[in-house]
């Protein structure tokens, strides 16, 4: 921390301006009031209010190696007692200096006012105290204040970093395990499906750097996933899809949508042995997208745990990003799922 | 050994079975007696078939693998599939049952076999093994439902179901609201493994779900008995453990 009076220019101003009009009001009291005569009212509005102003400003060094928390209060005494006595020294000396040309041999009004003056400095030195404590509290609180909104900063995206899905390693290596067995049967389609699945995972990391994307960029992807699951699950899943065409150019968090499929899919197709047909209906309304995903399920099976981490993490995403609550909706009606995403708007979609 | 080895695969992906199909098409000592998409039809084609190996997905529709060795009359030698399930793995470990990561190789999957011949010839008995695998729950979670089967049907019963778990010897029986299922699992598994924010062990023979109490009443000086909210009011002796255990988390 430097000095604030060299650091802050405004504050350095209003310091010499508060020392200005205090030693004119001084000076005017004692040349009109008192009857001091103007070279000597002069001088010793000289020596109070400019020299001490000048020696003082270094009172701020004494605080400033001295934290309140470390040292005991008796060194404290002790340390600012001798501070402010060095200081007074060097005070008294440089006005004997400045008032020796104008003042002759003999006369009292130095040693008389010798005292006070003294007195006066250790009062002056206290008051600087004060304030350069005040400044630095001051000063330090600002700087927490700073320092708390950059870590608050720092958490929030600490935090959508941990929420952003990863790809299941559950999906990567049943898919894997798909591309092996196609590799013996049929591998135009083992072919194909390394490429779906390497331009799925090229997306997925994407995200590491762009937080939004365009809806039909997400939607590519979705469908994409679909596909490589389609290989993997065959009949058994059903995708379709009745997507509002003027809602592709709205604005998404990416892979927001994957953990829904992936969801659907472990829930309903996974569970049964029937079909299980994944039904995604998407339309604008004013500024907002609204997406729904509803999948069947086997409720025979499973009692759904309520919000899974997968749902969890979007609806806490999503309230991040938008800072916004309730953006998700999820209604269980015991044989389909249904899971409603609502994304806020920059612009008027319809 | 003269005898092909009767082997059974339960996976429920179409492209995995092929894959093992075809890596054990030219094998002279093995032969596919059947092939199987669910845990259900699993379990009813090893009862039946009563196969020497099984290939078995641990994720699977209905039941799981681990839910299908609770249900089997007949304890064959099994290999264990799975992609990635860090419990399950962490159970294989514990328990050194033989397992593949898919994807695998077809060296590995025959390493496997090896190995499973050998245990076959030198007369090793699986089936405890397995229990105790059954037994595993790696998991830090309650678990959320029972497989029973009774006779030829297979049922599955959420926990929410129970009523109440009464101990037989190596049985329980279970009773849910529309019915009785026994199934061989100790009571203390239950009282381990399922909530004790719901089911409380009333008594060395009784585990009880909170929310079927209906009322608790004083029966002699020191003993209670609880009351059910069923037709016929069932009574439950309590123990002298079990009533604070009752009143803990009832609180009252």
């Amino acid at each position: 921390m430097s000095h604030p009076l060299t650091n802050n220019y405004r504050l350095l101003i209003y310091y010499a301006l508060f020392w200005v009009v205090i030693g004119v009001t001084n000076l005017i009291m004692l040349t009109f009031f008192y009857n001091v005569p103007l070279t000597y009212s002069l001088l010793d509005t000289i020596s109070t209010f400019v020299i001490y102003p000048l020696l003082g400003s270094s009172i701020w060094y004494s605080i400033r190696y001295n934290n309140l928390e470390e040292i005991s209060i008796a060194r404290l005494i002790v340390f600012h007692l001798i501070a402010a006595s060095i200081l007074c020294g060097i005070w008294v000396s440089l006005i004997y200096a400045l008032f020796k040309p104008f003042v002759g041999e003999g006369n009292d009004f130095l040693k008389n006012s010798l005292p006070s003056k003294i007195f006066g400095g250790y009062v002056m030195y206290a008051v600087f105290l004060v304030f350069f404590y005040a400044v630095n509290y001051y000063q330090s609180l600002k700087e927490k204040v700073k320092k708390e909104g950059e870590y608050v900063a720092l958490i929030r995206e600490a935090e959508l970093q941990a929420l952003k899905s990863q790809i299941n390693p559950h999906f990567l290596f049943n898919s894997l395990n798909s591309i092996s067995s196609l590799t013996v049967s049929n591998p135009e389609k083992a072919q194909e499906m390394v490429i779906n699945l390497s331009t799925f995972m090229r997306y997925s990391l994407l995200h590491n750097e762009k937080e939004m994307v365009a809806f039909s960029r997400e939607l590519e992807n979705i469908k994409l996933y679909l596909s490589i699951e389609k290989v993997r699950f065959g009949k058994k899943l059903n995708a379709e899809f009745e997507i509002d065409a003027h809602c592709l150019e709205a604005e998404i968090p990416n892979m927001i949508l994957q953990p829904l499929f992936e969801n659907a899919i472990k829930y309903g197709v996974y569970e049964t042995t029937d079909q299980v047909t994944i039904k995604t209906t998407c339309e604008c309304d004013g500024n907002a997208l609204k997406i729904t995903i509803v999948n069947d399920y086997d409720h025979s099976t499973l009692k759904r745990k309520g919000e899974g981490i997968g749902l969890r993490n979007i609806r806490k995403r999503m309230e991040i990003i938008y800072n916004q609550p309730d953006l998700m909706k999820i209604t269980d009606n015991k044989t389909s799922f249904e899971v409603q995403l609502i994304i806020p708007q920059k612009q008027n979609l319809s | 050994m003269s005898e092909k080895l009767q082997t059974l695969i339960i996976e429920d992906e179409e492209l995995a079975r092929n894959l093992l199909r075809s890596y054990l098409k030219d094998q002279p000592d093995i032969e596919i007696i059947g092939e199987c998409e669910n845990g259900f039809d699993g379990v009813k084609a090893i009862n039946d078939k009563k196969p020497d190996l099984v290939f078995l997905d641990i994720q699977m529709p209905k039941i799981t693998g681990f839910e299908m060795i609770e249900l089997l009359d007949f304890k064959p030698q099994i290999i264990f599939t799975t992609a990635y399930d860090q419990f399950a793995l962490k159970a294989f470990e514990l328990n050194a049952v033989d397992y593949l990561l898919k994807p695998f190789s077809k060296d590995r999957m025959l390493s496997a076999i090896e190995k499973v011949k050998h245990r076959i010839q030198s007369g090793e008995d699986t089936a405890e093994k397995l229990e105790e695998l059954s037994n595993y729950r790696p998991g830090e979670e309650f678990i959320d439902r029972v497989v029973v089967k009774d006779r030829h049907k297979i049922h599955i019963i959420t926990v929410d179901q129970i009523r109440y778990i009464e101990s037989l010897d190596d049985y329980v029986m279970i009773y849910t609201n529309d019915g009785r299922h026994m199934k061989q699992k100790t009571m203390k598994y239950f009282e381990t493994n399922l909530d004790p924010k719901n089911f409380i062990r009333i008594h060395r023979s009784y585990i009880v779900h909170v929310d079927h109490i209906a009322e608790i009443q004083q029966y002699e000086k020191e003993s209670y008995i609880v009351i059910l909210k069923d037709k016929d009011k069932t009574k439950l002796k309590v123990s002298k453990t079990g009533y604070k255990k009752i009143k803990e988390t009832l609180h009252f």
